[in-house]
């Protein structure tokens, strides 16, 4: 048969649901870019040299995106006990081996720019606007609330990762954006999951969305101020920095809520 | 052997609507294009490679079988051209969208939950 005959969105939802979601295709999309890429990165490629300014102001936000690595790793994690589907277990699954391994190409990262105790120090370098996210999110964990987790995790911290990753790659040293790139590539499963699982949650039930809006208000000021400081350190224009929040912000007025 | 997910000789975007009137572009038959070229999309697997490219910015143009997913930003291509009404599908990100016609005239996606 050829290719101008066969053609993928002709397929029903429920069977593109099934697929997407399976370990199977996580495992045939992530062998695309991590094969032959130890820590994220071509292991020919040479290390750059930096400014003693710039290393500094890396240090403090990858150490701060370390965090919020930290925070979706044990988000997804616990979310496994009470996704209310076997298909939401699954990809939750692959979400935290994907949190796992930007866990740890970070702190490879930031071993070769010379923190010598990487795990033992991103805490203290990183933005507290982002500690106390965690925090939050921690706790709608712990209650084992699935709208509230899901809103936090996958909507709100992915696409503002997805959005300040992207932006970062712009301007970073060769060795921080391919290992960036790498990342956001997992990024786009996790945000994709939230709005579109929170999307049909929402269908469904639209009463949620006056308690997720009270949500959405009070994390919107950690993280966009998380951002906000880290694009700051970062020498990123303030003229460029609402930018980054734009993918957020679409992302939520899709699902409904006000800005 | 022909992967069952990717068989679909069947396939028409947007047959429930090819007869209204009120869609006269869609009486033209559709244009078909290869998809066999390598985009260098290396985000879902193999099979699926030849239906997804990246935007690469400014001076980029989406072709008339393209649509930009509005949830991840990847460029979604079919094998024949799109029209208002068709469904399709982003992978990367599990999106399921419908093919609109902007204000400005350009086929954009919309997501459907």
């Amino acid at each position: 048969m050829s290719v101008e005959m066969v053609e993928i969105h002709a397929r029903d939802h429920e069977a593109f649901l099934r697929e997407v979601h399976s370990f199977e295709f996580w495992f045939q999309s992530v062998e695309g870019y991590l094969v032959e890429h130890p820590y994220g990165v071509d292991p020919n490629a040479p290390i750059p040299e930096l400014e003693n300014s710039e290393k500094e102001a890396l240090i403090a936000t990858l150490s701060t995106y370390c965090v919020g690595e930290v925070a979706a790793l044990d988000g997804a994690s616990g979310m496994i006990g009470f996704a209310p589907s076997r298909q939401a277990k699954i990809f939750l699954a692959t979400q935290v081996a994907d949190e796992a391994r930007h866990l740890e190409v970070m702190l490879h990262r930031l071993a070769e720019l010379g923190v010598t105790d990487a795990e033992g120090e991103f805490e203290v370098r990183a933005n507290r606007n982002l500690l106390a996210f965690r925090e939050r999110l921690g706790e709608f964990v712990e209650a084992k609330d699935w709208e509230a987790s899901l809103f936090a995790q996958n909507v709100i911290l992915e696409s503002m990762e997805f959005a300040a990753f992207h932006s970062h790659m712009q301007s970073a040293d060769s060795r921080t954006a391919e290992m960036l790139a790498g990342v956001l590539k997992d990024e786009r499963r996790h945000l994709g999951f939230g709005e579109n699982d929170l999307g049909r949650h929402l269908a469904q039930a639209p009463h949620a969305r006056r308690r997720l809006q009270e949500i959405k208000n009070e994390l919107d000021t950690l993280v966009l101020a998380t951002f906000e400081d880290s694009q700051r350190a970062l020498g990123v224009p303030a003229s460029e920095r609402s930018e980054v929040g734009r993918l957020y912000l679409d992302t939520v007025a899709r699902l409904g809520f006000d800005s | 052997m022909t992967d069952p997910l990717l068989e679909t000789t069947e396939f028409e975007p947007a047959k429930d609507e090819l007869e209204s009137s009120s869609f006269p572009e869609r009486e033209k038959p559709r244009v078909r294009y290869g998809l066999e070229d390598d985009t260098g999309f290396d985000e879902v697997p193999k099979k699926y490679r030849r239906f997804y490219r990246r935007w690469r910015g400014k001076g980029d143009q989406l072709a008339p079988n393209e649509v930009i997913c509005p949830v991840c930003r990847v460029v979604i291509r079919s094998a024949r051209d799109l029209r208002p009404g068709d469904r399709v599908y982003c992978m990367p990100c599990f999106s399921r969208l419908t093919v609109v016609r902007a204000e400005s005239g350009r086929l954009e996606a919309r997501v459907e939950y």
